[in-house]
This record gives structure tokens, C-alpha cells and sequence, in this order.
């Protein structure tokens, strides 16, 4: 039976990742991912997990490890964060065009330099076009609903790719929030055993990635833009049929709030949706019409899903939690922009960056930057990227 | 079973086709190690002379026979050790895991992640075919580079002469992390060669598999092809590569009760064609040096 306890969002994504019964889990610590893997050792080492548990001496070893046991035949599972992840960005980038599927939890942490430990989403925006699916949880229960949702969408014969699930670090992975765990029966009746195709088998004896010429790799690449293609459709069909065994959606690509009759629509990524919603009601209370995007997933970019939604609409503003140096903006706004390129509407807009490297991301910077769109919503165009800082 | 019998009667793991240079070494190991483990197994090749020569299937024509992935030139420990628990834990402890990578894989930019698989003690074999740089991508240095070889990074110049600094002995780190066995090799002496690689495999079902063997490279090195195997042997009756193998944590040596000198290792080679009198005395020291300090581990 399910079971309704208080958790840390970490402890959300160990607990939601040993639901789905990996065979083998990687570990290596760094702050603030730590306690995904050391609740995972205590749960092996006590015997309430069959996985195997391998300590690695890197994270470039870990995704190595995953990797190997995956083209084994196995269902995987390994977390990270920031430098972390940074380090095994060479097998990282190569798990997801052998297309192989697993899930990694991120909880994700800003980049280093400055030194910084502390919250951030510019360590896995960085790797968006790494060809994995990348997705960013607001609440805890939410972290641990996506784990099993991640092995269903990675696995799914249409997609073949590696998913991860991101979480704000510190702010989402150590706090603690109410949720449900689901029994495992219907984790169980939910989630396949994987059948993961072993690629290294003597009875199957072939080389796994031989060096390939260009003609045959434009071919794989293609397979693989389609596969991120087909997943825009899995990921909405996997919230439904997850609605449908455990009662919770969360709207597949995007979450919509408060947008059918919204003028003033702000777009947001992970944990700072909930104070952007909290914004939202409190604008409307000043009679301004405002509505929330929660982005959930940026790769693949929910671009004709962000198109509807935003249609009709005057002005919006995406607040990133990292920036895309070239283009002196924040990333998702800039993808946000390439999404309504071809929409009819004219739309006024503004990149608001913010929370960056652990700094708070408050109530009244969501609530400046719906005020803001509302002065402007009636003269399109962009304005100046707004940096929300503390006066 | 005379090594030859197991020759014999073992079928060629690998194709004939490789475009290997004449004389190398590495195939000659690369062969032996992958006949005698057998067609069940999983071969991890990393990039490297012996991923160029067409081991890991380029070419359409000539590869391995069996399952084969070219690693990253740096995680060939830490990839096999996820294949190796994937195996142990379906309970196939019949098939050998066994990866062959060169000295660059091996001993720099490789060497966390065989040092973390070693340390664990993953239940495979891994052998590095030691030929003293990055001969794949043209003979750079590598850390198990002769001091004053001259290599394309470390050139014989008029300023500096060759690689300034000696070798880094791999093999006794290895043993260092308490495997179940390591051991050195060389393919002058292929029933001690056949003879290590077996006791590998079987070491290997218990923990972690050590295997460096010299690897004459005339290419690289530049002495003729038909040399190869005289380089080899002059190798190790120079001590500049000495024979040995440790297990239970008991090393044994192979006594060379008449060695050479460095000097007539060195004499008809290439890349060390310009080197000194102080560096070939430098040589000589570190050799016999090494050579003492694994007389005092394997006393009894």
C-alpha cells in the first residue's frame, strides 16, 4: 500500500530510483547529491535492495561503470552533480548516442567559477545537447514520481535514450516535503522488468561501436533527432498512463497554471514554480491576469506544446536559473523565443536571470518580473535581459 | 599442455586482416591473450594501435570474433568492471572479461580508472601491451617512455635530449593494490607469456587480473620488423624489463643471473640513437635499482 511520509527530495529520488529495481547503481559523492547514493548503500547493504553497488573512484568512472553494465543488459542508475557531472561528460554524451537507457538524477548545482557548491541549473543546461532527455521536478513528490516515470520513457522501444532527472540542489534535494511512496506491487505492475538488449553477449558475439564513417553516422544522428522527436509523444502518454495508476499528472511536457485566460505569462524551470505560482495568485489579486509555464522538460524542447500554450497571449518572460553566455540571455528563454518565431502573435518579452550559484529566488523577483511584463504587454518586443538581484 | 599444444589447439579469436605494422608486438599479444581466453568472452580494445589495426571491426573485413567495444581511451577498467557485475550477477562466472590496452590508456590518462577497478577488485583480466608512448597517434611520450628516447614530443634536440624523465613502473603499483595476481610478460618468452595469461584468466574469476607485457614496436621505435622479438628478449636480459609475477601477495622473480647492459639494449634502435653517456649510466642505475628492489620483495 502507498505510504504517506516527509522526505527530502533526495531521499525522494533514492527511494523512487530503488521502486524501479535497478540491477546495478554507481556511487560517488558530491554535495549536494550525496545522500542519493549513501541511502542507496545503506539499503543494499541491509538487504532491502538487490542491486549491485559499485563505489567508483570518479564520476567519469560511474557513468563508465553504468555504461558498461547497461550494454550488459542492465537497468542503471547513477546521480550527480555540477562538477560531477562535468568530469563524466565524455561517457556521458556517448551513453546517449550508443542509445542506451537509464536514468540519472541531478541535483543540480551551479558551475564553478566562481567556487560555489550551492544551487544552480548551469551544470545540466550545459549539457542540453548532449542527447539526453533532460527534465526539471518542482516537488519532491515529483522527484520521486519522475524516477519511475524516467525508466518508462528511457526504455520505451520508440525513444532508446537516457533520461535525466534534474532537482534544484539543496533547495529541492534537502528539504523536506509530504509525499506519498507508492507500494511496490504497483511500481511493479506500472514498470516492466527492463529486457534491456545485452550488446555484448558471446552467444551474440558483434562490435559494439566500431569507428563509423560519416555517410552511416548522418544516419544514426538522424535516428536519434527522430527518436527525441517520438519522445515528445511518450513523455505525454507516460504522464497519462502514470495519472492513471497513481492518480498524480503533472502534464507530460509542460505544466500550465493559471493560463486559459492569462495576458502576462511567466515561464519557469524546477523548484522556483511554486513561488512563481504563489506570484501568479497574488497578481491576480491586483487584477493583473497572470498565468505560469512550468517547463518541465528541455530536452526534447517542448516547442509546439510552449507555441499553444503562449497563443493568444501579450507578454511573456522565462526566468532562468543559469545563463547562455553567447547570447547574453538566459538559455531557456532563448529556446522559448525560437519556439514562437513562426507564432501570430507579437509578443513583448524579456529574459529574467536569477538564483544563480544559491542566491534566493524570491517571491517578490516573481512578483516584479509579472509586473513588469504587465507595463509592457500592450508594445511588443524584447526588452533587457532583467537580473534579479537584491536591491 | 605444452604452450605450443595450447596454441595449437586454440582457434584465432582475432581475423587475419589487421593492418598492424610488420613486427608489432601488440598484435602478437593481442593474439595470444584473445585465442587462449577464447570466443566466450567480452574484449574491451581501447583507441590505440591495436583499435587502428581493425581489432574492433572497421573495416568489414577483419575484426574479432567476438563480443568487442572500443572503450574511451580512458575508462576500459571502469566500462568492464559495469560488464563484469552485469555477468557476475546472472551468474555467467564462465565468461572471461578481459580488456588489452597500450601503455597511454593504461598508465596516464587510463589510470584512475584501472587503478578504481583494480582496488575493488572487479573480477576481470587486464592486459597492457606496453610499447613506451602513443604509437597509434604517431609516438608521442607516454609516462612509461625511456628516459632520452626520442620520441615526436620529446624529440632528440639541440636543447634538450629526448624524454627528460624514467619510465613509471606500472607493473609494481598494480601489485600494490593487492590483486588477486599480477605479473610481467614478454612475447621472447611465449611459455611464460601463455603460461601468465591462463593464470590471469583464472585469477581473473576470483578478483582483479594484472597482465604488463613488453611490446617491441619497430615502427616507433625504429629497428627493423625482423627484430622485434630480439629487442624483446634483450629487453628483459637487460632487466630493463624484468620477468615476474606476484600472487597470494608473494612476488616471484625470474632470476637473470646474466644480464646485459643498457648499453647493448639500446644498440641498433632508433629512438635511442642520440642518447648520452650520462643518460645511458641513468638508465643502467634504474635498472639495476629496480632490479634490487624486486630481488629484496620476492626474498623469501
Amino acid at each position: 500500500m502507498a505510504k504517506r511520509v516527509a522526505m527530502t527530495g533526495n531521499t525522494a529520488a533514492y527511494t523512487g530510483a530503488s521502486l524501479c529495481r535497478p540491477d546495478l547503481i554507481a556511487a560517488y559523492p558530491i554535495t549536494p547529491q550525496s545522500s542519493v547514493v549513501e541511502g542507496l548503500a545503506q539499503m543494499v547493504y541491509d538487504g532491502k535492495l538487490d542491486s549491485n553497488f559499485v563505489q567508483v573512484e570518479s564520476e567519469h568512472s560511474a557513468m563508465s561503470v553504468v555504461q558498461g553494465a547497461a550494454a550488459a543488459g542492465g537497468r542503471v542508475f547513477t546521480a550527480t552533480s555540477a562538477q560531477g557531472l562535468a568530469l563524466m561528460y565524455e561517457p556521458y554524451f556517448r551513453m546517449s548516442t550508443l542509445r542506451i537507457p537509464m536514468v540519472m538524477a541531478i541535483a543540480t548545482r551551479e558551475m564553478t567559477s566562481p567556487e560555489t557548491i550551492w544551487s544552480g541549473q548551469q551544470d545540466a543546461m550545459s549539457v542540453r545537447e548532449a542527447g539526453w532527455i533532460q527534465m526539471y521536478c518542482e516537488s519532491n513528490q515529483e522527484i520521486l514520481d519522475m524516477m519511475i516515470q524516467g525508466y518508462m520513457i528511457a526504455e520505451d522501444p520508440r525513444v532508446q535514450l537516457p533520461v535525466n532527472i534534474c532537482y534544484d540542489g539543496f533547495y529541492s534535494s534537502h528539504l523536506i516535503e509530504g509525499l506519498e511512496i507508492p507500494a511496490q506491487e504497483d511500481v511493479d505492475a506500472f514498470l516492466p522488468p527492463h529486457s534491456g538488449y545485452t550488446y555484448l553477449d558471446p552467444g551474440h558475439p558483434q562490435a559494439l561501436d566500431p569507428l563509423t564513417p560519416g555517410e552511416l553516422m548522418l544516419q544514426y544522428r538522424k535516428e536519434h533527432l527522430d527518436a527525441m522527436a517520438r519522445a515528445l509523444t511518450v513523455i505525454d502518454e507516460v504522464d497519462a498512463r502514470f495519472a492513471s495508476s497513481f492518480g498524480r499528472s503533472y502534464g507530460g511536457l509542460i505544466e500550465e497554471y493559471e493560463m486559459e485566460d492569462a495576458d502576462v505569462v511567466i515561464i519557469t524551470i524546477g523548484g522556483m514554480s511554486g513561488t512563481g505560482k504563489d506570484a501568479v495568485d497574488a497578481a491576480r489579486e491586483q487584477g493583473i491576469k497572470a498565468g505560469l509555464i512550468k517547463l518541465r522538460f528541455v530536452r526534447p524542447f517542448p516547442a509546439q506544446r510552449l507555441a499553444v500554450a503562449l497563443a493568444g497571449k501579450k507578454a511573456f518572460a522565462v526566468v532562468d536559473r543559469s545563463v547562455s553566455f553567447g547570447w547574453s540571455r538566459g538559455p531557456m528563454y532563448m529556446e522559448t523565443k525560437a519556439a514562437v518565431a513562426d507564432a501570430d502573435e507579437r509578443y513583448a518579452s524579456f529574459s529574467a536571470i536569477g538564483g544563480l550559484g544559491g542566491a534566493d529566488l524570491s517571491f517578490d523577483h516573481m512578483l516584479g518580473v509579472i509586473r513588469k511584463l504587465d507595463e509592457i504587454k500592450n508594445e511588443p518586443g524584447e526588452r533587457e535581459p532583467l537580473w534579479l538581484m537584491q536591491n | 599442455m605444452s604452450y605450443i599444444d595450447v596454441l595449437k589447439e586454440t582457434r584465432n579469436v582475432m581475423t587475419p586482416g589487421s593492418s598492424a605494422c610488420q613486427g608489432c608486438g601488440g598484435e602478437l599479444i593481442l593474439r595470444r591473450v584473445m585465442q587462449i581466453a577464447g570466443n566466450n568472452s567480452v574484449f574491451a580494445v581501447p583507441p590505440g594501435c591495436m583499435a587502428g589495426a581493425g581489432v574492433d571491426g572497421w573495416n568489414f573485413s577483419n575484426g574479432c570474433t567476438a563480443p568487442i567495444h572500443i572503450t574511451l581511451l580512458d575508462n576500459t577498467a571502469s566500462f568492464m568492471s559495469g560488464v563484469s557485475e552485469m555477468y557476475q550477477r546472472r551468474g555467467r562466472t564462465d565468461v572471461n572479461i578481459v580488456a588489452i590496452a597500450g601503455d597511454g590508456a593504461t598508465a596516464d590518462c587510463g589510470f584512475q580508472s584501472l587503478s578504481g577497478a583494480a582496488e575493488r577488485g572487479t573480477r576481470m583480466l587486464y592486459v597492457c601491451y606496453d610499447n613506451e608512448g602513443y604509437m597509434n597517434t604517431g609516438y608521442q611520450r607516454s609516462s612509461t617512455t625511456s628516459l632520452g628516447s626520442s620520441t615526436s614530443t620529446t624529440p632528440a634536440g639541440a636543447a634538450i635530449n629526448g624524454k627528460e624523465q624514467q619510465q613509471k613502473y606500472v607493473p609494481l603499483i598494480m601489485a600494490m593494490h593487492n590483486i588477486e595476481y599480477c605479473a610481467t610478460a614478454s612475447p621472447s618468452n611465449m611459455a611464460d607469456l601463455v603460461a601468465k595469461i591462463q593464470k590471469g584468466l583464472a585469477a581473473s574469476k576470483r578478483g582483479f587480473a594484472y597482465l604488463h607485457v613488453f611490446s617491441p614496436c619497430p615502427t616507433g621505435w625504429k629497428f627493423q620488423p625482423d627484430q622485434s622479438i630480439q629487442v624483446a628478449r634483450k629487453a628483459v636480459a637487460s632487466n630493463l624489463f624484468p620477468i615476474w609475477e606476484m600472487e597470494n601477495g608473494k612476488l616471484t622473480l625470474t632470476e637473470n643471473r646474466k644480464p646485459i647492459t643498457i648499453r647493448e639494449f639500446v644498440a641498433g634502435i632508433g629512438k635511442f640513437s642520440k642518447l648520452s653517456d650520462e643518460e645511458i649510466d641513468a638508465i643502467q642505475t634504474m635498472a639495476d635499482n629496480r632490479y634490487a628492489t624486486l630481488q629484496k620483495l620476492a626474498a623469501k
